[in-house]
Protein backbone atom coordinates (compact mmCIF):
# COMPACT_ATOMS: atom_id res chain seq x y z
CA UNK A 1 0.00 0.00 0.00
CA UNK A 2 1.80 3.28 -0.98
CA UNK A 3 1.62 6.08 1.34
CA UNK A 4 -0.67 8.06 -0.68
CA UNK A 5 -3.28 5.26 -0.55
CA UNK A 6 -2.78 5.38 3.03
CA UNK A 7 -3.81 8.94 3.26
CA UNK A 8 -6.85 8.57 0.66
CA UNK A 9 -7.94 5.03 2.84
CA UNK A 10 -7.48 7.37 6.29
CA UNK A 11 -9.67 10.71 4.75
CA UNK A 12 -12.52 8.17 3.72
CA UNK A 13 -12.49 6.66 7.06
CA UNK A 14 -12.63 9.93 8.19
CA UNK A 15 -15.49 10.94 6.18
CA UNK A 16 -17.63 8.01 6.39
CA UNK A 17 -17.05 7.74 10.39
CA UNK A 18 -17.88 11.18 11.30
CA UNK A 19 -20.93 10.57 9.17
CA UNK A 20 -20.15 13.42 6.81
CA UNK A 21 -21.07 11.63 3.32
CA UNK A 22 -23.18 8.77 2.86
CA UNK A 23 -20.77 7.16 0.22
CA UNK A 24 -17.31 7.38 -1.41
CA UNK A 25 -16.49 6.67 -4.47
CA UNK A 26 -12.97 5.68 -5.71
CA UNK A 27 -11.16 2.22 -6.85
CA UNK A 28 -11.65 -0.90 -5.60
CA UNK A 29 -8.49 -3.47 -6.60
CA UNK A 30 -9.39 -5.28 -9.92
CA UNK A 31 -11.12 -8.36 -10.91
CA UNK A 32 -9.11 -8.19 -14.67
CA UNK A 33 -5.02 -7.56 -14.61
CA UNK A 34 -4.57 -3.03 -15.00
CA UNK A 35 -8.25 -2.86 -15.06
CA UNK A 36 -8.64 -1.25 -10.90
CA UNK A 37 -13.14 -0.81 -10.96
CA UNK A 38 -14.65 1.72 -9.72
CA UNK A 39 -16.25 1.35 -6.09
CA UNK A 40 -18.79 2.75 -3.63
CA UNK A 41 -17.71 2.74 -0.26
CA UNK A 42 -20.37 2.85 2.21
CA UNK A 43 -19.12 1.14 5.41
CA UNK A 44 -15.39 2.00 6.55
CA UNK A 45 -14.74 -1.70 6.59
CA UNK A 46 -14.80 -1.97 3.20
CA UNK A 47 -11.99 0.67 2.71
CA UNK A 48 -9.19 -2.07 2.96
CA UNK A 49 -10.53 -2.88 -0.44
CA UNK A 50 -9.50 1.12 -1.63
CA UNK A 51 -6.71 1.24 -3.69
CA UNK A 52 -5.17 4.03 -6.12
CA UNK A 53 -2.73 3.72 -9.10
CA UNK A 54 -2.07 4.85 -12.16
CA UNK A 55 -4.12 2.40 -13.49
CA UNK A 56 -7.49 3.89 -12.91
CA UNK A 57 -8.92 5.09 -15.83
CA UNK A 58 -12.65 5.67 -15.14
CA UNK A 59 -13.58 9.17 -14.85
CA UNK A 60 -15.55 9.22 -11.06
CA UNK A 61 -17.34 12.42 -11.96
CA UNK A 62 -19.37 10.18 -14.47
CA UNK A 63 -21.10 8.36 -11.54
CA UNK A 64 -21.77 11.68 -9.87
CA UNK A 65 -25.52 12.01 -11.80
CA UNK A 66 -26.51 8.71 -10.56
CA UNK A 67 -26.98 9.72 -7.32
CA UNK A 68 -30.16 11.82 -6.05
CA UNK A 69 -28.91 15.77 -5.38
CA UNK A 70 -29.55 14.69 -1.26
CA UNK A 71 -26.88 11.88 -1.48
CA UNK A 72 -23.95 13.63 0.26
CA UNK A 73 -21.23 11.98 -1.90
CA UNK A 74 -17.27 12.05 -1.09
CA UNK A 75 -15.35 11.20 -3.71
CA UNK A 76 -11.74 10.82 -5.53
CA UNK A 77 -10.96 13.43 -7.37
CA UNK A 78 -7.89 14.02 -10.15
CA UNK A 79 -7.70 17.00 -12.19
CA UNK A 80 -9.94 16.22 -15.01
CA UNK A 81 -12.40 14.65 -12.38
CA UNK A 82 -12.74 17.61 -10.67
CA UNK A 83 -13.21 19.55 -13.79
CA UNK A 84 -15.78 17.52 -14.84
CA UNK A 85 -17.72 17.92 -11.29
CA UNK A 86 -17.11 21.65 -11.69
CA UNK A 87 -19.02 21.61 -15.10
CA UNK A 88 -21.85 18.90 -13.66
CA UNK A 89 -22.76 21.43 -11.27
CA UNK A 90 -22.93 24.19 -13.18
CA UNK A 91 -25.58 22.32 -15.26
CA UNK A 92 -27.38 21.84 -11.29
CA UNK A 93 -26.44 18.41 -11.69
CA UNK A 94 -25.53 17.58 -8.28
CA UNK A 95 -25.51 20.80 -4.95
CA UNK A 96 -21.71 21.36 -4.54
CA UNK A 97 -22.57 21.66 -0.72
CA UNK A 98 -23.23 17.63 -0.82
CA UNK A 99 -19.64 16.66 -1.80
CA UNK A 100 -16.79 16.52 -0.25
CA UNK A 101 -14.08 16.13 -3.11
CA UNK A 102 -10.77 14.36 -2.35
CA UNK A 103 -8.44 15.66 -4.58
CA UNK A 104 -5.19 14.09 -5.54
CA UNK A 105 -2.74 15.75 -8.38
CA UNK A 106 -2.65 13.22 -10.90
CA UNK A 107 0.65 12.30 -13.05
CA UNK A 108 -0.99 10.72 -15.64
CA UNK A 109 -2.86 7.33 -16.50
CA UNK A 110 -1.54 4.40 -17.79
CA UNK A 111 -2.91 2.75 -20.69
CA UNK A 112 -3.66 -0.64 -20.47
CA UNK A 113 -3.58 -1.38 -23.84
CA UNK A 114 0.03 -0.39 -24.24
CA UNK A 115 1.24 -2.17 -21.32
CA UNK A 116 -0.56 -5.01 -22.33
CA UNK A 117 0.53 -4.67 -26.27
CA UNK A 118 4.20 -4.70 -24.55
CA UNK A 119 4.28 -8.03 -22.21
CA UNK A 120 1.13 -10.01 -23.25
CA UNK A 121 -1.43 -10.76 -21.74
CA UNK A 122 -0.20 -13.10 -18.66
CA UNK A 123 -0.03 -10.53 -16.45
CA UNK A 124 0.23 -11.69 -12.79
CA UNK A 125 1.02 -8.80 -10.74
CA UNK A 126 2.15 -4.96 -11.42
CA UNK A 127 4.05 -2.34 -9.24
CA UNK A 128 4.32 1.48 -9.77
CA UNK A 129 6.80 3.79 -9.26
CA UNK A 130 7.10 7.05 -9.80
CA UNK A 131 9.26 6.84 -13.30
CA UNK A 132 8.18 3.41 -14.30
CA UNK A 133 5.77 0.38 -14.24
CA UNK A 134 7.11 -2.98 -13.18
CA UNK A 135 4.93 -5.81 -14.67
CA UNK A 136 5.31 -9.70 -14.10
CA UNK A 137 4.17 -11.91 -16.06
CA UNK A 138 4.00 -15.68 -15.88
CA UNK A 139 7.74 -15.84 -18.35
CA UNK A 140 9.30 -12.46 -17.24
CA UNK A 141 8.99 -9.32 -15.83
CA UNK A 142 9.20 -5.96 -17.45
CA UNK A 143 10.33 -2.67 -16.38
CA UNK A 144 8.80 -0.07 -18.66
CA UNK A 145 8.76 3.54 -18.84
CA UNK A 146 5.76 5.38 -17.06
CA UNK A 147 5.86 8.37 -19.25
CA UNK A 148 5.41 6.35 -23.08
CA UNK A 149 2.41 3.99 -20.81
CA UNK A 150 0.24 7.05 -20.39
CA UNK A 151 -2.73 7.64 -22.47
CA UNK A 152 -2.46 10.07 -25.41
CA UNK A 153 -5.17 12.46 -23.47
CA UNK A 154 -3.01 12.64 -20.24
CA UNK A 155 0.35 13.00 -22.18
CA UNK A 156 -1.84 16.83 -23.17
CA UNK A 157 -2.72 17.71 -20.18
CA UNK A 158 -2.95 20.82 -18.63
CA UNK A 159 -4.33 20.79 -14.98
CA UNK A 160 -3.26 17.63 -13.26
CA UNK A 161 -4.28 19.00 -10.33
CA UNK A 162 -7.87 19.03 -8.39
CA UNK A 163 -8.89 22.94 -8.75
CA UNK A 164 -11.48 23.06 -6.42
CA UNK A 165 -10.92 20.31 -4.17
CA UNK A 166 -11.91 20.56 -0.10
CA UNK A 167 -8.77 18.27 0.47
CA UNK A 168 -5.97 17.76 -1.71
CA UNK A 169 -3.45 14.78 -0.56
CA UNK A 170 -0.17 15.05 -1.86
CA UNK A 171 2.13 17.76 -3.88
CA UNK A 172 1.23 19.91 -6.32
CA UNK A 173 2.50 19.24 -10.07
CA UNK A 174 3.43 21.78 -12.49
CA UNK A 175 0.60 22.92 -14.82
CA UNK A 176 1.02 20.81 -18.42
CA UNK A 177 1.73 22.79 -21.88
CA UNK A 178 -1.66 23.92 -23.27
CA UNK A 179 -0.45 24.51 -26.86
CA UNK A 180 0.09 20.63 -27.12
CA UNK A 181 -3.85 20.21 -27.76
CA UNK A 182 -3.82 23.40 -29.65
CA UNK A 183 -0.82 22.29 -32.10
CA UNK A 184 -2.21 19.01 -32.46
CA UNK A 185 -5.77 20.38 -33.82
CA UNK A 186 -3.72 22.84 -36.07
CA UNK A 187 -2.00 20.30 -37.58
CA UNK A 188 -5.28 18.69 -38.61
CA UNK A 189 -6.56 22.20 -39.74
CA UNK A 190 -4.10 22.66 -41.76
CA UNK A 191 -4.54 19.57 -43.50
CA UNK A 192 -6.68 19.77 -47.12
CA UNK A 193 -10.09 19.27 -46.72
CA UNK A 194 -9.89 15.92 -48.36
CA UNK A 195 -7.41 14.32 -46.08
CA UNK A 196 -9.78 15.55 -43.23
CA UNK A 197 -12.78 14.08 -44.46
CA UNK A 198 -10.86 10.70 -45.50
CA UNK A 199 -9.11 10.74 -41.59
CA UNK A 200 -12.47 11.31 -40.25
CA UNK A 201 -14.35 8.76 -42.02
CA UNK A 202 -11.72 5.91 -40.97
CA UNK A 203 -12.13 6.59 -37.66
CA UNK A 204 -15.81 6.90 -37.35
CA UNK A 205 -16.37 4.29 -40.21
CA UNK A 206 -14.74 1.84 -37.61
CA UNK A 207 -17.47 2.37 -34.91
CA UNK A 208 -19.40 -0.66 -33.91
CA UNK A 209 -21.82 2.03 -31.98
CA UNK A 210 -21.71 0.58 -28.65
CA UNK A 211 -21.97 3.65 -27.12
CA UNK A 212 -19.12 3.43 -24.36
CA UNK A 213 -17.49 6.56 -25.29
CA UNK A 214 -21.38 7.44 -23.70
CA UNK A 215 -21.34 5.58 -20.98
CA UNK A 216 -18.05 6.73 -19.94
CA UNK A 217 -18.34 10.44 -20.64
CA UNK A 218 -19.34 12.67 -17.35
CA UNK A 219 -21.04 15.38 -19.11
CA UNK A 220 -23.62 12.46 -21.14
CA UNK A 221 -25.73 11.95 -18.93
CA UNK A 222 -29.22 12.69 -20.77
CA UNK A 223 -31.85 10.65 -19.85
CA UNK A 224 -32.71 9.77 -23.35
CA UNK A 225 -29.76 10.37 -25.40
CA UNK A 226 -30.76 11.78 -29.60
CA UNK A 227 -29.11 8.47 -31.14
CA UNK A 228 -32.30 6.52 -28.61
CA UNK A 229 -35.02 8.11 -29.81
CA UNK A 230 -36.99 6.56 -32.07
CA UNK A 231 -40.22 8.71 -33.02
CA UNK A 232 -38.99 10.53 -35.00
CA UNK A 233 -35.89 8.69 -35.91
CA UNK A 234 -33.08 11.89 -35.87
CA UNK A 235 -30.31 9.79 -37.25
CA UNK A 236 -29.36 6.01 -38.63
CA UNK A 237 -28.77 3.97 -35.59
CA UNK A 238 -27.40 1.37 -37.47
CA UNK A 239 -23.40 1.07 -38.04
CA UNK A 240 -23.69 2.38 -41.44
CA UNK A 241 -21.71 5.24 -42.70
CA UNK A 242 -24.56 7.70 -42.06
CA UNK A 243 -24.90 6.62 -39.06
CA UNK A 244 -21.30 6.42 -37.61
CA UNK A 245 -20.57 9.44 -38.76
CA UNK A 246 -23.80 11.33 -37.49
CA UNK A 247 -22.98 9.72 -34.07
CA UNK A 248 -19.51 11.24 -33.89
CA UNK A 249 -20.49 14.63 -35.45
CA UNK A 250 -23.46 15.17 -32.70
CA UNK A 251 -21.54 13.20 -29.79
CA UNK A 252 -18.69 15.37 -29.82
CA UNK A 253 -20.90 19.00 -30.68
CA UNK A 254 -23.13 17.96 -27.58
CA UNK A 255 -19.93 18.70 -25.56
CA UNK A 256 -18.97 21.59 -27.31
CA UNK A 257 -17.91 24.19 -24.08
CA UNK A 258 -18.88 21.02 -21.55
CA UNK A 259 -16.02 18.70 -22.49
CA UNK A 260 -12.85 18.83 -20.06
CA UNK A 261 -10.76 16.54 -22.39
CA UNK A 262 -9.90 13.70 -19.80
CA UNK A 263 -10.14 11.31 -22.26
CA UNK A 264 -12.81 9.19 -21.21
CA UNK A 265 -14.30 8.85 -23.98
CA UNK A 266 -11.19 7.35 -25.87
CA UNK A 267 -10.19 5.18 -22.76
CA UNK A 268 -13.71 3.64 -23.53
CA UNK A 269 -13.98 2.96 -26.48
CA UNK A 270 -13.16 -0.65 -27.84
CA UNK A 271 -11.98 -0.67 -31.25
CA UNK A 272 -9.55 2.11 -30.34
CA UNK A 273 -11.17 5.21 -32.36
CA UNK A 274 -9.82 8.88 -31.82
CA UNK A 275 -12.15 10.99 -30.90
CA UNK A 276 -10.42 14.07 -28.39
CA UNK A 277 -9.49 15.75 -32.06
CA UNK A 278 -13.31 16.67 -32.26
CA UNK A 279 -13.95 17.67 -29.14
CA UNK A 280 -10.68 19.42 -28.59
CA UNK A 281 -11.28 21.27 -31.84
CA UNK A 282 -14.40 22.59 -29.97
CA UNK A 283 -12.51 23.59 -27.03
CA UNK A 284 -10.20 25.48 -28.69
CA UNK A 285 -12.88 27.00 -31.07
CA UNK A 286 -14.87 28.15 -27.34
CA UNK A 287 -11.23 29.88 -25.81
CA UNK A 288 -10.75 31.30 -29.38
CA UNK A 289 -14.20 32.94 -29.24
CA UNK A 290 -15.34 33.52 -25.97
CA UNK A 291 -12.23 33.07 -23.73
CA UNK A 292 -14.49 29.92 -22.05
CA UNK A 293 -12.69 26.78 -20.62
CA UNK A 294 -15.20 23.79 -18.77
CA UNK A 295 -15.07 23.12 -15.76
CA UNK A 296 -12.22 25.65 -14.39
CA UNK A 297 -14.64 26.88 -11.78
CA UNK A 298 -18.43 25.82 -10.42
CA UNK A 299 -20.25 29.27 -11.38
CA UNK A 300 -19.53 29.86 -15.62
CA UNK A 301 -21.92 29.18 -17.47
CA UNK A 302 -20.72 27.60 -21.10
CA UNK A 303 -20.89 29.72 -24.00
CA UNK A 304 -24.35 28.11 -25.61
CA UNK A 305 -26.05 28.82 -22.21
CA UNK A 306 -24.49 32.40 -21.45
CA UNK A 307 -25.26 33.85 -25.07
CA UNK A 308 -25.60 37.96 -24.64
CA UNK A 309 -27.45 41.01 -27.05
CA UNK A 310 -23.21 41.89 -27.16
CA UNK A 311 -23.37 39.16 -29.62
CA UNK A 312 -25.07 41.60 -32.45
CA UNK A 313 -21.56 42.92 -33.83
CA UNK A 314 -20.76 39.01 -34.59
CA UNK A 315 -24.36 38.83 -36.76
CA UNK A 316 -23.14 40.04 -40.73
CA UNK A 317 -25.45 42.80 -41.62
CA UNK A 318 -24.41 42.08 -45.04
CA UNK A 319 -26.73 43.33 -47.90
CA UNK A 320 -27.93 46.70 -48.08
CA UNK A 321 -26.13 47.47 -44.84
CA UNK A 322 -23.17 46.59 -45.14
CA UNK B 1 -33.27 20.75 -62.27
CA UNK B 2 -30.73 17.55 -61.17
CA UNK B 3 -27.97 19.85 -62.23
CA UNK B 4 -28.31 22.75 -59.76
CA UNK B 5 -26.99 22.82 -56.46
CA UNK B 6 -29.17 21.04 -54.07
CA UNK B 7 -29.95 23.68 -51.17
CA UNK B 8 -31.53 23.05 -47.87
CA UNK B 9 -33.35 26.24 -47.01
CA UNK B 10 -34.47 26.90 -42.63
CA UNK B 11 -36.46 29.97 -42.37
CA UNK B 12 -37.53 31.49 -39.53
CA UNK B 13 -41.45 32.47 -39.81
CA UNK B 14 -40.82 35.52 -38.51
CA UNK B 15 -38.05 36.97 -40.58
CA UNK B 16 -39.47 37.92 -44.13
CA UNK B 17 -41.25 41.13 -42.79
CA UNK B 18 -42.74 41.56 -46.69
CA UNK B 19 -45.51 39.94 -47.56
CA UNK B 20 -44.36 39.53 -50.71
CA UNK B 21 -41.00 37.92 -49.86
CA UNK B 22 -42.89 35.12 -47.91
CA UNK B 23 -45.35 34.38 -50.45
CA UNK B 24 -42.51 34.27 -52.52
CA UNK B 25 -41.01 31.98 -50.66
CA UNK B 26 -44.35 30.11 -49.73
CA UNK B 27 -45.14 29.20 -53.59
CA UNK B 28 -42.29 30.22 -55.69
CA UNK B 29 -39.33 28.78 -54.84
CA UNK B 30 -37.22 26.91 -56.98
CA UNK B 31 -37.40 23.28 -56.93
CA UNK B 32 -33.66 22.68 -56.36
CA UNK B 33 -33.91 25.05 -53.06
CA UNK B 34 -35.95 22.53 -50.19
CA UNK B 35 -37.50 25.08 -47.81
CA UNK B 36 -37.64 24.14 -43.86
CA UNK B 37 -40.05 26.60 -42.07
CA UNK B 38 -39.20 27.05 -38.42
CA UNK B 39 -40.82 28.89 -35.40
CA UNK B 40 -37.56 30.30 -34.58
CA UNK B 41 -33.84 29.89 -35.69
CA UNK B 42 -33.31 28.87 -31.93
CA UNK B 43 -35.64 25.81 -33.15
CA UNK B 44 -32.98 24.75 -35.23
CA UNK B 45 -30.56 21.98 -33.83
CA UNK B 46 -27.34 21.46 -35.66
CA UNK B 47 -28.64 17.97 -36.09
CA UNK B 48 -30.96 19.00 -38.85
CA UNK B 49 -28.49 21.04 -40.40
CA UNK B 50 -26.14 17.58 -40.27
CA UNK B 51 -29.16 15.52 -41.87
CA UNK B 52 -29.54 18.13 -44.63
CA UNK B 53 -25.94 17.74 -45.32
CA UNK B 54 -25.80 13.76 -44.56
CA UNK B 55 -29.10 14.20 -47.14
CA UNK B 56 -26.55 15.41 -50.02
CA UNK B 57 -27.53 19.41 -49.91
CA UNK B 58 -24.53 21.46 -51.75
CA UNK B 59 -25.75 24.38 -49.13
CA UNK B 60 -27.75 25.44 -46.41
CA UNK B 61 -29.22 28.25 -45.58
CA UNK B 62 -30.34 29.60 -42.48
CA UNK B 63 -32.34 32.72 -42.08
CA UNK B 64 -33.36 34.45 -39.36
CA UNK B 65 -33.92 37.74 -37.67
CA UNK B 66 -31.50 40.23 -36.43
CA UNK B 67 -29.89 40.04 -32.70
CA UNK B 68 -33.10 42.71 -30.96
CA UNK B 69 -35.77 41.18 -33.65
CA UNK B 70 -36.37 38.08 -32.27
CA UNK B 71 -39.80 37.07 -31.64
CA UNK B 72 -38.60 34.85 -28.92
CA UNK B 73 -36.61 37.78 -27.78
CA UNK B 74 -33.33 35.61 -27.93
CA UNK B 75 -33.92 32.43 -29.64
CA UNK B 76 -31.55 33.95 -32.30
CA UNK B 77 -28.62 34.64 -30.08
CA UNK B 78 -28.93 30.84 -28.85
CA UNK B 79 -28.96 30.28 -32.54
CA UNK B 80 -26.20 32.12 -33.62
CA UNK B 81 -23.62 30.67 -31.26
CA UNK B 82 -24.55 27.04 -31.80
CA UNK B 83 -24.94 27.30 -35.57
CA UNK B 84 -21.62 28.91 -36.48
CA UNK B 85 -19.84 27.02 -34.23
CA UNK B 86 -21.33 24.02 -36.17
CA UNK B 87 -20.41 25.34 -39.51
CA UNK B 88 -16.83 25.98 -38.56
CA UNK B 89 -16.75 22.07 -36.44
CA UNK B 90 -18.09 20.68 -40.13
CA UNK B 91 -15.51 22.59 -42.15
CA UNK B 92 -13.05 20.58 -39.22
CA UNK B 93 -14.13 17.42 -40.90
CA UNK B 94 -14.33 18.34 -44.81
CA UNK B 95 -17.58 20.23 -45.32
CA UNK B 96 -17.00 23.98 -46.83
CA UNK B 97 -17.77 26.25 -44.57
CA UNK B 98 -18.73 28.69 -47.52
CA UNK B 99 -21.47 26.24 -48.16
CA UNK B 100 -23.43 27.46 -44.68
CA UNK B 101 -24.71 30.60 -45.30
CA UNK B 102 -26.57 32.88 -42.37
CA UNK B 103 -28.60 35.76 -43.61
CA UNK B 104 -29.84 37.80 -40.69
CA UNK B 105 -32.91 40.05 -42.09
CA UNK B 106 -34.19 43.27 -41.05
CA UNK B 107 -37.27 45.46 -42.11
CA UNK B 108 -36.04 47.07 -44.47
CA UNK B 109 -34.76 44.12 -46.24
CA UNK B 110 -37.47 43.81 -48.83
CA UNK B 111 -36.82 41.72 -51.93
CA UNK B 112 -33.26 40.51 -50.38
CA UNK B 113 -34.00 36.71 -49.66
CA UNK B 114 -34.05 36.19 -53.64
CA UNK B 115 -31.21 38.22 -54.62
CA UNK B 116 -29.05 36.06 -51.78
CA UNK B 117 -30.47 32.76 -52.92
CA UNK B 118 -29.88 33.40 -56.37
CA UNK B 119 -26.13 34.80 -55.38
CA UNK B 120 -25.87 31.54 -53.30
CA UNK B 121 -26.74 29.67 -55.80
CA UNK B 122 -24.28 30.85 -58.37
CA UNK B 123 -21.28 30.10 -56.08
CA UNK B 124 -22.39 26.55 -54.87
CA UNK B 125 -22.20 26.26 -58.84
CA UNK B 126 -18.33 27.31 -58.80
CA UNK B 127 -17.79 24.38 -55.90
CA UNK B 128 -18.09 21.04 -56.70
CA UNK B 129 -21.23 18.73 -55.24
CA UNK B 130 -20.99 18.06 -52.24
CA UNK B 131 -20.31 14.46 -51.88
CA UNK B 132 -18.06 13.80 -48.85
CA UNK B 133 -20.54 13.55 -46.05
CA UNK B 134 -23.98 12.51 -48.45
CA UNK B 135 -23.97 9.22 -46.76
CA UNK B 136 -28.03 9.12 -46.04
CA UNK B 137 -29.91 6.57 -48.02
CA UNK B 138 -32.53 8.42 -50.02
CA UNK B 139 -35.74 8.16 -47.75
CA UNK B 140 -38.24 6.46 -49.45
CA UNK B 141 -42.68 7.80 -48.88
CA UNK B 142 -43.71 6.82 -45.84
CA UNK B 143 -40.57 5.41 -44.12
CA UNK B 144 -39.16 5.60 -41.00
CA UNK B 145 -37.53 8.57 -41.64
CA UNK B 146 -40.94 10.53 -42.17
Amino acid sequence: MTELEQKIRAEAARLLSEGLVDVVMAFRKEDAPLRPQPAFFTCVEDLENLIYNGLCANNLANYLTRYPDETRIGMLVRGCENRSVNALVVEKQHSRQNLYLIGVPCTGIIDWRKVVALTGEDILGYEETDSSLHVRTKRQSYQLPRRELLHASCQRCVHPNPLSADIVLGEALPEGDPALIRERVEAFEALTRAERTAYFKQEAERCIRCYACREACPMCYCEECFVDHNSPRWTESGTTPAGTHAWHIIRAFHQTGRCTSCGACERACPMDIQMTYLTDKLGKDMWDSYQFAAGMDAKSQPPFASFTLDDRKHFQAGGMHS
Amino acid sequence: MDNRPKIAFFQCQWCLYAPEDQEWVDKSLPENIHLIKVPCTGRIDPLFVLNAVQGGADGVVISGCLPEKCHFKEGNLAARRQLDAFSSFLDYIGYDEARVRFIWLDLQDRGRIQRELTEFESLLKKLNPAKSLATRVPETEGGAND
